[in-house]
């Protein structure tokens, strides 16, 4: 909830690639964090669901599983760059898709609960963008 | 840089009020340095390692000159370098004591390096951590304060774990950082625009300000808060944009900021709006004058960052504006005479 939700998903994040359809996204957290705090993509792209273990994420160049984020402790996704989402879908330049995202932060400094559980951020986004 | 009168706090301002600024297109550490020191923001300057450097916690030895070229460049003194002791960095297990006292003390060092004399942790760095960062912080003279922000009060366990320990220690190298989000009068009506923006009935809004503004606990309202947002159909996300609410904005009166002495080693002015009253500039959600008198009568000469943090709701405001109408209100205040003592 905030102005930064607005610029998750922007208006050229979209890419047609060979294997797919790229879509950079930016971070609504103030700060950079671990590659294992890209915990919940929960991503529609034409209102089908894409399962994570289809994805993989680009960032700081290295292109990896989204499964093994969870490992990527020593890595991390700066303030203003973005991480690449690969959606293994059919697509080509100036198509346009309607991309909705439900992207769960982990922040690993905020513990809530008896249980000291990291609090997930979420940030919504629904967009019908062109890709490039 | 102006500075206040000698004797008095020291103002400045931390870059992460200008989070929203940060990702304008053409803006970069060095302009935005620059900037603050173009607008006399200072002199004191505190970052968010992990917001503002690329690389955080390993930042190369270019990069660390290169810092340090543009503060020293800008006239800007180094007040306290913000570090994260991410406990949850791994999904489901926290970091062990020596995994954490390792993360921290790496980014102390880094603070060393960088020329800044004080750290900030979060009250999840253990009072067992702290006490074995101490001969680290004493070896590389930098102190580390950890920061009191809302929900956290005076009363809240942790806070009085760590009191028991600066006293025991009684050292300089380890102390409080007190953060105005603790001790608010007010929710800032920077909030009506994210909850707008979120679908949430400004009816809800205003009942979760009256229901915060009430006397008694915070902690205690929660189960009222959620029975009253339920009734009127709120979703249970927009429960939770709630319940933030009561999370994000400590109601501790600020008379009490007193009983963090002599353990306060930087205080962050956290603040969500400046605005012009009948007797010039004030903050309706934060009682400056109460908090001045006590950082006087304390006799506190360390930094108040000035942190603008209604950049999280609304972006609406300009930051640097927010900031020169604080400073603007903060020497007036600081400055005049001593008031009574109550």
């Amino acid at each position: 909830m905030g102005p930064l939700d607005d610029q998750v998903v922007r208006a050229d994040s979209l890419t047609a690639t060979p294997d797919g359809l790229d879509i950079a996204i930016y971070t609504h957290w103030y700060r950079a964090l671990p590659l294992p705090s890209l915990a919940r993509v929960d991503l529609t792209v034409d209102g089908e669901r894409i399962d994570t273990a289809a994805l993989s994420v680009t960032v700081n160049g290295h292109r990896y599983a989204f499964a093994e984020l969870a490992e990527k402790g020593d890595e991390y996704w700066f303030t203003t760059d973005p991480a690449v989402v690969h959606v293994p879908i059919e697509t080509a330049p100036g198509r346009q898709h309607r991309v909705q995202l439900l992207l769960g932060l982990s922040i690993p400094y905020i513990l809530t609960g008896p249980d000291r559980v990291p609090l997930v951020a979420p940030s919504a986004t629904d967009k019908t963008l062109t890709a490039a | 840089m102006t500075d206040t009168a000698p004797g008095l706090p020291r103002l400045g301002t931390t870059l992460f009020s200008l989070s929203l600024e940060q990702r304008k297109p053409g803006r970069d550490f060095a302009n935005l340095v620059a900037e603050v020191a173009a607008r006399d923001l200072g002199p004191g300057l505190e970052m968010v390692a992990f917001q503002s450097l690329r690389g955080w916690p390993r930042p190369s030895d270019e990069q660390i000159s290169g810092v340090r070229r543009v503060i020293g460049e800008s006239g800007l003194t180094p007040s306290c370098l913000a570090i994260n002791n991410d406990l949850g960095l791994y999904p489901g297990r926290l970091l062990s004591d020596d995994e954490s006292y390792e993360y921290v003390a790496v980014q102390v060092r880094g603070a060393a390096a960088l020329g800044f004399p004080v750290t900030r942790v979060g009250v999840e760095t253990s009072p067992a951590i702290l006490e074995r960062l101490l001969p680290l912080a004493e070896e590389l003279g930098v102190t580390i304060g950890v920061e009191i922000h809302a929900p956290l009060t005076i009363e809240a366990p942790p806070v009085a774990a760590l009191k028991e320990l600066f006293t025991r220690l009684d050292t300089p190298w380890l102390g409080f950082i007190p953060d105005m989000s603790s001790s608010m009068r007010a929710v800032p009506d920077a909030v009506d625009d994210a909850h707008r923006a979120a679908g949430i009935a400004p009816e809800l809004t205003a009942m979760t300000k009256e229901l915060w503004a009430e006397p008694g606990p915070t902690m205690a309202k929660f189960p009222e808060l959620e029975r009253r947002a339920a009734e009127a159909g709120a979703t249970p996300a927009q429960v939770g944009n709630l319940k933030m609410l009561f999370t994000m904005h400590g109601k501790m009166a600020p008379e009490q900021w007193a009983d963090f002495f002599p353990h306060v080693v930087h205080v962050h002015g956290k603040f969500y709006g400046i605005v012009d009253g009948p007797d010039g500039l004030t903050d309706p959600s934060i009682d400056w004058p109460v908090v001045a008198r006590v950082l006087r009568e304390q006799n506190y000469t360390g930094f108040i960052s000035s942190e603008y943090e209604a950049h999280a709701y609304s972006d609406r405001y300009n930051a640097f504006d927010q900031i020169r109408a604080q400073h603007d209100m903060l020497k007036r205040l600081l400055e005049a005479e001593p008031a009574v003592v109550r």
